[in-house]
């Protein structure tokens, strides 16, 4: 029988128990969405990892010969050790204007079970004499590539031809970026290839040797101690960089997309979800105070507190149960386009959607707990009422002035509805606060989700339009005299500018911090890479000492004055050299170190050298520049710069669409806390309403009793929201942030606007929709009750 | 004399579910400017559904009611709210306060949204409350609740004052006081108060009395010499 009047109560007050329910639903799909895909991502990179044996540890060196790489795997705790060849090629392919690139990465096809071997999907074995290659999918898919076609790359300066004999995937690949510079994979102008070494070796007049080694760690041993060993056996080699698996590009950026959708699966349903239980908890509290009558003949029939208790308990489980399960299956329905989202950026095998109860399981489990904890606190209040006692209507409320009232210039500009308003938010204060902590939730969302958006943008017009100002970088495959080909470059045609750039790879080291990063040597005049204040002011290149992007800086520990040991392959010495951190730069793509160009050469003894151009050139001569030197062998690759940033913004416009859900959140938040604050309120206050109604106001007029208090607290909760906001970005920042990108964490004056107009929105579309049960207040039902 | 209210065939139908409950079946009914009208009948009879109708706060099913010529039974929502804020005061058995507005505040509400108020103080002088002005509803004793929402009703200065009970949850002492200023805002300011009662010894306050009896009006009777409140004994 109570079960049929607990059906009867929710379908009497649906509007309420489905806003509810929608809160409990988003943080429920979120939950499931993100755990499932979550799941998925961490299986399959375990898997992926495992079964192609990934490295613990990575080397790169100007070249050693492959014999020497067998003695390593005499040091302690090293359980393989494996030299490769790793170069980048251009790929000529006919009728294609922009730049196409190639890793080739030797193998010898002879070993069983390589480190970051390739897993083969489709295809045969590579012939180890043979000029035959492995792609991997993506590049082989995005160029509509077929087995047994022969592509041309270019290597030193000569045109080969590879046969595409299989197709797969590695671990070392599964978020591929060309360099570390790149945001996001592009498989049409950049694959991986896997080719027998000794066919590589023929391609390159330093023959087969090695240049890039990876090793597994045997089990229990710290990368330090091995690193410690390994290095200065590597030394004489020309070390560039020794890294463990936790720096390397596609590790790094699988995990933080890890880490991320953890604390999202977390996070947001734990929002939601208490969202969800103040409501019902304020929903429940208020049924019991008007059914005290019920309760009092229940309790006189000699129903049991239990028995009660359950029966109200059975509202927040109806409501759990069934946010539960359509979040549930709401969510295991949105991993699906979720994760072929993520097959589009992360190459692993076995990364694919199923239907998996246990996680609805637990998601109808967790939307239940919060219920259960919800309806309890609502309902214990039945415990106590004596059955006389209930019977009788509450005790009338006791209102009391407020402390705002002792200002008097405030309180005479209010209406008789804005000190009713204003009392009402000192006498109902737990609703007050639900209220306020929605609406800073809701406003600090939106605040972050444009802030986002604005910073995004940002970070690359900052970097392409204002930093890096030229059209063309040209790569050299060595260090050459920048005379010379400065000299060759300003007699091609188009050609207005070109400035010799020196980018050195580096190790600074800061007491015990230490990094691994690329110092770029800029003419102190530069007019086509700039470098920056937070201000936007230019500063120059410093002939004596380094300038440092922030990033770089923190991770150094190092502030303006201190001095950094630096390290570089390229020393001429050999030995380390102390430089003066003299300014600290913002920088958001990448991490970097700056020097004038001059000083450069003087801290690498090495007169004269550059290791690429930056060129300002006419839009239209930069396909002949690239003809021309594409197939040189001084050349590395010719970087349109143009090309990447359209790019970059590609991939932006498909993240745009994240900021609308975001956004959506937000607004599903503010939309929900004022709908159900209102109606609590309308049932709660009928009374007064529909006497002030009488008395002759209009709808609008009583509606404002309620509007005002509400628009009240949503001025403090939008005040208080702008720090909250740039809290949440700062979290963010230092969650997202790596070598490859730091977001900056200002927040934007065009981001908070919209935040203060879209929150208000919402607050004002949920008024209008509760403002039409005023209207239907039947003023004769309302006053023929005793209050 | 011109009358203030006319009502003709006045009906009022509820569908209860599956039954339909006739409240009110066909009234026809003069009020006029100045007079106090008493309405008895016992509890069903329709008096509240009359009281509501002619106060705009309900409308009827059926037949024609006219305030100063304005066809009432044709005003939408809109036109109802404004005549109840411009021309009407109401008075209930249970107060009806603003539980968080004081004593003076309850009485500015009316003040507020009203063209032609009477002045909040010189109200509470008259119901006899200056001194609890800035009292809460539940600081004040029950007589004293129903004189400030008297004086709230009657701050709008409404033409016509319509009482449903107004005397139902008091004692006798303060019964009377109400009564009394119900009497004077009627003979002093020459505007029309109607009291729906089931106490018939209040009816001879009234210039007329109607009986309802059965959603019908029985009949009325004049009186042509009222008593003053503090005569009627009950």
């Amino acid at each position: 029988m109570l079960f049929k009047k607990m059906l009867r109560d929710l379908a009497e007050n649906k509007g309420a128990y489905i806003a509810c329910s929608i809160i409990i639903i988003i943080g429920i799909m979120i939950f499931t969405s993100f755990t499932q895909v979550m799941g998925n991502l961490r299986l399959s990179q375990e898997a992926f990892y495992s079964e192609q044996n990934f490295a613990d540890g990575f080397a790169q060196v100007q070249a050693m010969p492959l014999a020497e790489i067998k003695k390593l795997e005499d040091i302690r705790g090293i359980e393989e050790i494996q030299g490769r060849m790793v170069r980048d090629v251009k790929v000529l392919f006919p009728d294609r204007e922009e730049n196409v690139y190639l890793r080739l990465i030797s193998i010898d096809p002879t070993q069983e079970n390589p480190i970051n071997g390739m897993e083969l999907m489709k295809g045969i074995p590579l012939n180890e004499r043979e000029t035959n290659i492995w792609v991997d999918n993506k590049f082989y898919e995005a160029n509509n590539l077929e087995l047994n076609q022969e592509i041309s790359i270019v290597a030193s300066g000569k045109k080969r031809d590879l046969r595409v004999v299989g197709i797969g995937r590695s671990p070392e690949f599964i978020y591929a970026l060309r360099t570390s510079s790149d945001l996001y994979p592009d498989p049409e102008t950049f694959g991986i290839a896997f080719i027998p070494l000794e066919i590589m070796g023929t391609f390159f007049p330093e023959g087969a040797v090695v240049n890039d080694i990876v090793f597994t760690l045997r089990p229990g041993v710290s990368y330090e101690d091995v690193e410690e060993q390994l290095e200065p056996e590597l030394k004489p080699y020309g070390l560039k960089r020794i890294f463990p698996r936790k720096d390397q590009t596609s590790h790094l950026l699988l995990t933080t997309e890890l880490e991320g959708l953890e604390s999202t699966a977390t996070a947001l349903p734990v929002v939601f979800l208490s969202i969800a239980g103040v409501i019902l908890y304020l929903m429940l509290r208020r049924m019991i105070e008007q059914q005290r009558g019920q309760i009092g003949i229940l309790k006189a029939f000699g129903y049991t507190q239990w028995e009660i208790m359950l029966h109200y308990l059975s509202y927040a489980v109806a409501v759990g149960i069934t946010g539960g399960a359509i979040g549930g299956l709401l969510g295991i329905a949105l991993s699906y386009p979720f994760t072929s989202l993520y097959q589009l950026f992360f190459n692993m095998p076995g990364l694919s959607s199923e239907f998996s109860p246990s996680y609805l399981l637990l998601g109808i489990l967790l939307s239940l707990v919060f219920a259960l904890i919800a309806g309890y606190q609502g309902c214990k209040g039945v415990l106590t009422l004596q059955p006389a006692e209930a019977m009788r209507p509450p005790a009338p409320p006791i209102a009391k002035r407020v402390w705002l009232e002792r200002i008097t210039f405030f309180w005479n500009m209010l209406s008789v509805q804005g000190m009713m308003a204003v009392r009402n938010i000192f006498r109902n204060k737990g609703r007050t606060i639900f209220v306020f902590l929605g609406m800073v939730f809701s406003f600090a969302v939106l605040g972050l989700t444009w802030s986002m958006n604005d910073l995004i943008q940002k970070m690359i017009f900052d970097q392409y339009e204002i930093v890096e100002t030229y059209d063309v970088k040209v790569v050299l495959s060595s260090p050459l005299e920048e005379k010379k080909v400065l000299r060759e470059l300003y007699h091609f045609p188009g050609v207005k500018k070109v400035e010799p750039l020196a980018e050195v790879p580096v190790t600074l080291k800061n007491k015990w911090h230490k990094k691994d990063v690329v110092l770029l040597g800029l003419p102190e005049d530069s007019s086509l890479y700039n470098i920056l204040d937070k201000n936007y002011n230019e500063i120059k290149p410093p002939r004596t000492g380094l300038l440092l992007s922030e990033r770089l800086a923190e991770v150094l520990e190092a502030k303006t004055g201190t001095r950094l040991q630096a390290e570089s392959p390229m020393l001429a010495s050999g030995e380390d050299r102390e430089l003066e951190v003299v300014g600290i730069i913002p920088q958001y793509l990448g991490i970097n170190a700056y020097m004038e160009i001059g000083a450069v050469q003087d801290f690498l003894g090495q007169e004269g050298l550059a290791t690429s151009l930056i060129v300002s050139i006419d839009k239209e001569h930069i396909p002949h520049l690239q003809k021309e030197y594409r197939q040189s062998a001084a050349v590395e690759n010719i970087d349109d710069k143009g090309e990447r940033l359209e790019q970059t913004e590609e991939v932006m416009a498909s993240f745009g669409s994240m900021i609308y859900i975001f956004a959506l959140i937000g607004i599903i938040v503010s939309f929900a806390v004022i709908y159900n604050s209102s109606l609590i309120t309308l049932s709660e206050r009928g009374h007064e309403l529909a006497s002030m109604m009488v008395l002759g106001m209009t709808p609008a007029e009583v509606n404002s009793v309620i509007t005002f208090e509400q628009w009240f607290i949503a001025v403090f909760a939008m005040i208080a929201g702008v720090p909250v906001s740039k809290l949440m970005l700062l979290g963010m920042s230092q969650a997202t942030s790596n070598d490859v990108y730091t977001m900056p964490t200002t927040m934007t004056g065009s981001s908070l606007l919209i935040a203060v107009l879209v929150t208000a929105g919402s607050i004002w579309v949920a008024q209008q929709v509760a403002a039409r049960k005023i209207r239907k207040l039947s003023l004769v039902k309302v006053l023929k009750s005793i209050e | 004399m011109k009358p203030i209210i006319v009502a003709r065939n006045l009906a009022k139908y509820y569908q209860m579910g599956e039954v339909r409950v006739e409240a009110l079946r066909g009234v026809d009914l003069e009020l006029y400017n100045g007079e106090l009208v008493v309405v008895l009948g016992p509890s069903g009879s329709g008096k509240s559904t009359l009281l509501n109708i002619i106060g705009g706060m309900d409308k009827a099913s059926k037949g024609e009611l006219y305030y100063e010529d304005i066809p009432l039974h044709e005003a939408d929502d809109k036109e109802l709210t404004f005549y109840r804020r411009n021309d009407v005061g109401f008075v209930f058995q249970f107060y009806n306060l603003i539980p968080n507005l004081t004593a003076y505040e309850n009485i500015n509400l009316s003040v507020q949204i009203s063209k032609n108020p009477l002045s909040v103080e010189e109200l509470l002088e008259k119901v006899g409350l200056s001194d609890r002005a800035n009292h809460f509803p539940s600081q004040l004793s029950g007589g004293e609740q129903q004189r400030v929402a008297l004086a709230r009703a009657l701050a709008k200065n409404p033409k016509m004052l319509l009482c449903d009970e107004p005397t139902g949850a008091l004692d006798y002492r303060t019964s009377i006081d109400v009564l009394r200023i119900l009497k004077d805002f009627c003979k002093g300011y020459g505007k029309t108060v109607v009291i729906i009662t089931h106490n018939t010894a209040i009816a001879r306050i009234a210039n007329r009395i109607f009986y309802l009896k059965d959603g019908k009006l029985d009949r009325v009777e004049n009186n042509d010499n009222p008593l003053p409140p503090e005569k009627v004994t009950w």
